[in-house]
């Protein structure tokens, strides 16, 4: 999937599409979303705007020296080489069940998303 | 409600402090970071006068946080006399952090 630059940060199509990713890939890993979710939203959105900005989905639960040159080296474009070997998300996007913090959902719906977008743009 | 710093006021702030200071470094989109928030609020609260508590936006604030190499957000690092003394880093629990900060008092 090519993104274009076209799409300003109020569009909701990436959103849409990280929303998408993340409730098919904690189905598949067997992961849950946050007990808080706005803990969740807040995670898809960061996602999104870097899938925006940089073109991939780096993690929004580091601080990158130089964002361009992590996309490259891709360790940290989600889902991680943590969450791919381990299931370690610490960001608590992709939550295993044995943790406290762990809900019973894999779904979020785009109102909780447009909400945490809201409340901290 | 902890008081924001920024990589101007770091030094002035954080390192010239008389007494134990404790940084949390977050980030707007760190889901996270919205948990620990309201614990390092009440750590504030509790420890009021004793440990001075404050929060940096590392997007914002980039220098400070590349300086102490900051990595994964949250983190929560504790200063002392200027220099870094402890750090814990994710969503910890209230207990976890309060037993860290004990060490330095």
């Amino acid at each position: 999937m090519t993104s274009t630059n076209d799409q300003p940060q109020n569009g909701t199509k990436t959103l849409e599409a990280m929303k998408s990713f993340s409730e098919t890939y904690a189905k598949r890993t067997d992961t849950y979303f946050c007990v808080d979710p706005s803990v969740t939203a807040v995670v898809i959105e960061g996602l999104a705007r870097h899938k925006d900005e940089l073109g991939s989905p780096l993690c929004p639960c580091r601080h990158y020296e130089d964002k361009e040159a992590e996309v490259k080296a891709a360790y940290w474009n989600c889902p991680c080489v943590p969450m791919r070997e381990r299931k370690e998300c610490h960001c608590m996007l992709f939550i295993t069940p044995d943790n406290d913090f762990a809900g019973d959902q894999q779904d979020i719906t785009m109102d909780e998303l447009i909400k945490a977008r809201e409340s901290l743009s | 409600m902890t008081e924001p710093v920024t990589d101007k006021e770091f030094k002035a702030v954080v390192l010239d402090s008389d007494i134990p200071v404790l940084v949390d470094f977050w980030a707007p989109w760190c889901g996270p970071c919205r948990m620990v928030a309201p614990v390092v609020d009440e750590i504030a609260q509790q420890y009021d006068g004793k440990v001075k508590v404050v929060k940096l936006n590392t997007d914002e604030n980039p220098a400070v946080a590349s300086q102490y190499g900051i990595r994964s957000i949250p983190t929560l690092m504790i200063f002392k006399g200027g220099q870094r003394v402890d750090m814990v880093v994710g969503a910890v629990p209230k207990t976890t952090l309060a037993s860290t900060l004990e060490k330095y008092l």
